[in-house]
């Protein structure tokens, strides 16, 4: 990702982000699960409620409502289409990063912003957003994690690595939400990724397709080995994740994930069988969670062995589920026709 | 007659702000003709008025505040150093820093994070022979702040008099340093500061656009900005209160603890010509500040605002 200021930030600005939309060069970005305000235009800055940001965020955002309304309505426009285009958005958090540009790369263009200095400003293709900017710097501070836990003290040293000041630390909410939560997003993308690409060989026939209890376990087991670097205080970090500030970013996050393994194995109910198989699914994975976070045994076999355990007895509850079915059926028959033949032995039946 | 006499002074803070609004609109950078409370004066009569009014009001300046705010400013500075959450290691410019009243504050934060941090670390020292301790007690002991420092600067000597004697008398030594300076030209090096912090100075300041492009300057890529301000209280019944508080009790407190009447009817009216909230976060937006946003303490009656200096005209990456 090229980066590079210009020498005149404050008139280029405006139309700066919004090419930078365009240009973007990220790799596929990572899922967000919410937007306060796309950085581009500085209207932007004062327009945050009116671009569909969640509830949770109009409460923050209603705070300075939009001065600049002609600005404000062109940076809506722009965001609503990003917006639009962003399956998991949702209700955001006090400095949650909004879906970068990289995720949408044929966006259309937008209008000229009215940049308030008036000029038309000139186009630069490697201005940064703040985003970006807050997105580098998150992940830069996912290696200071083991050491300092999920917390300030982690951003600060992520952004001293990118050369910032550690004051940039401040960008973010002192309790590290937003670093837990991109961290999450992160991982989610890249085990959409892992089922994409093998959902590719088994297209071009160069693998077999898994039976499904072995797809989920699989696909269970590669996103919980994601944890495994920051195993010693991801319980920390669950407990930040729960906050109910945090609570509906996450569960977001959470059902966007869930709902992309049961994608990829192949699901397409479209009856309640569809809520009853995510929710066996997210069973199935916060508790696997819970019990990697106190397993000691190496390479964490306990937990493959309970999470195999688990997915069988999903399939089996599926099994039962029909037979208690059809038994309750047979059983309702057979009482109706026990009912019957009293009512014929009664004489009940015959008509005088 | 109160009331008469606040309907006056209301009148003209309204013309005075309204004709300040106009000029700025216009573009202009404030004209020769600037306001003093609700007098308008020129630019040099400006300053020196100002700087008369803290040099005879230096000495009695930590009792009025008290005084005033009965006791309330403490719990402010004490937000806003809390906001700037400071990690060990930062380098804080204070500027109308004066009293001091920020840096002591940020000194005892990061002074007690940085106890944090190395308890933390000694937790982590179980398995270490007595002589790795002991280096580490060496190392750690003479780093209590772990290299933060803070730089108070101020445009007025007998501030930063009565400050150094509070730091003497305090029992602060390190990390603290008194500059004299201007903070529309502040004396100090471009990208040196890690966060720029400005409480209760911005309102004296004569131009304001000018201190804010100061502090764009000084501030490390990724630096933080930080005011803290008397604003504007927009519930209606709050703020006849408040007025009435401002224009009927506090000269009056002046007179009888300072002695001085006028220098307290002037920071009353200082602060009713003061920009409100949404103006001054345009202004700091204007000197290329990122993600500004502003927090009411009290409903309006001062308010905190943040800005990020996110790029540096000169590098790229």
């Amino acid at each position: 990702m090229i980066v590079t200021v210009l020498s005149n930030p404050n008139h280029s600005r405006a139309v700066n982000c919004s090419l930078q939309r365009q240009h973007s060069q990220l790799p596929a970005g990572p899922a967000r699960s919410g937007s306060q305000r796309p950085g581009n235009a500085p209207a932007a800055r004062d327009a945050p409620a009116a671009q569909g940001c969640g509830p949770t965020a109009v409460v923050r955002c209603q705070q300075y409502p939009p001065l600049r309304a002609l600005q404000a309505s062109a940076a809506l426009r722009g965001a609503s289409d990003e917006h639009k285009k962003e399956p998991w958005a949702s209700s955001s958090q006090q400095h949650f990063d909004s879906p970068p540009a990289g995720h949408q790369p044929e966006q259309k263009p937008q209008g000229p912003h009215p940049s308030y200095t008036g000029q038309g400003g000139q186009e630069s293709e490697d201005y940064e957003s703040e985003e970006q900017l807050q997105h580098r710097i998150l992940t830069a501070a996912l290696e200071f994690v083991p050491e300092h836990g999920w917390t300030a003290e982690a951003i600060a040293e992520g952004a001293k690595t990118l050369g910032l000041s550690v004051a940039a630390a401040g960008l973010f909410h002192s309790d590290g939400s937003e670093l837990i939560l991109h961290f999450v997003s992160e991982c989610n993308t890249k085990l959409s990724e892992l089922l994409k690409k093998e959902q590719k060989l088994v297209q071009l026939g160069e693998a077999e397709k898994k039976p499904i209890d072995e797809f989920l376990r699989d696909a269970v087991e590669a996103r919980l080995r994601m944890l495994i670097p920051y195993i010693e205080k991801w319980p920390q970090a669950l407990s930040v994740l729960l906050l109910p500030r945090n609570i509906p970013s996450s569960l977001n996050l959470l059902t966007s994930m869930i709902d992309d393994i049961w994608h990829y194995a192949g699901d397409q109910s479209t009856d309640f069988n569809w809520y009853t198989r995510r929710a066996v699914l997210t069973a199935i994975y916060n508790t696997t969670e819970l019990v990697m976070m106190q397993d000691s045994s190496p390479g964490f076999e306990d937990t493959w062995r309970f999470l195999e355990n688990r997915v069988a007895d999903a399939m089996t509850m599926s099994n039962t589920a029909t037979q208690v079915q059809s038994t309750g059926e047979a059983v309702v028959q057979g009482l109706m026709g026990a009912a019957v033949t009293i009512k014929n032995l009664a004489g009940l039946n015959q008509r005088r | 007659m109160a009331a008469v006499r606040l309907c006056r002074c209301r009148c003209r803070a309204l013309l005075s702000r309204s004709a300040g609004a106009l000029r700025a609109r216009r573009g202009l950078a404030a004209g020769p003709e600037m306001h003093f409370g609700f007098q308008t004066v020129t630019e040099e009569e400006r300053r020196e008025k100002i700087y008369q009014v803290f040099e005879n009001v230096a000495k009695k300046y930590d009792v009025m505040n008290d005084s005033m705010t009965l006791g309330i400013h403490r719990v402010w500075k004490d937000i806003f150093v809390h906001k700037m959450n400071p990690c060990p290691g930062t380098l804080l410019l204070d500027v109308a820093g004066g009293t001091g009243d920020i840096a002591f504050r940020f000194i005892n934060y990061v002074h007690s994070v940085r106890q944090r941090q190395l308890q933390r670390k000694l937790k982590h020292h179980q398995n270490l022979s007595w002589q790795e301790i002991f280096e580490s007690y060496q190392k750690d002991k003479f780093n209590s702040l772990g290299d933060s420092q803070v730089v108070v600067c101020d445009i007025n000597r007998e501030m930063l008099k009565v400050g150094k004697q509070k730091a003497q008398h305090l029992g602060y030594s390190e990390g603290l340093s008194w500059v004299l300076g201007n903070a529309e030209e502040l004396p100090f090096d471009d990208d040196k500061f890690d966060v720029y912090t400005i409480a209760f100075g911005i309102r004296n300041v004569t131009r304001i656009d000018l201190a804010l492009q100061e502090a764009y300057r000084v501030l490390k890529p990724g630096g933080r900005f930080l005011c803290l301000e008397f604003s504007h209280v927009s519930n209606p019944l709050l703020s006849r209160l408040y007025d009435l508080y401002s224009f009927q009790v506090i000269p009056v407190l002046g007179e009888v603890i300072a002695g001085d009447w006028k220098s307290y009817q002037y920071l009353v009216e200082s602060i009713r010509q003061f920009p409100p909230q949404e103006e001054l976060k345009a202004m700091i937006e204007d000197a290329g500040f990122f993600k500004v946003d502003y927090e009411n303490l009290n409903f309006g009656i001062v308010a905190i605002h943040s800005g990020f200096k996110l790029h540096n005209e000169n590098t790229s990456c």
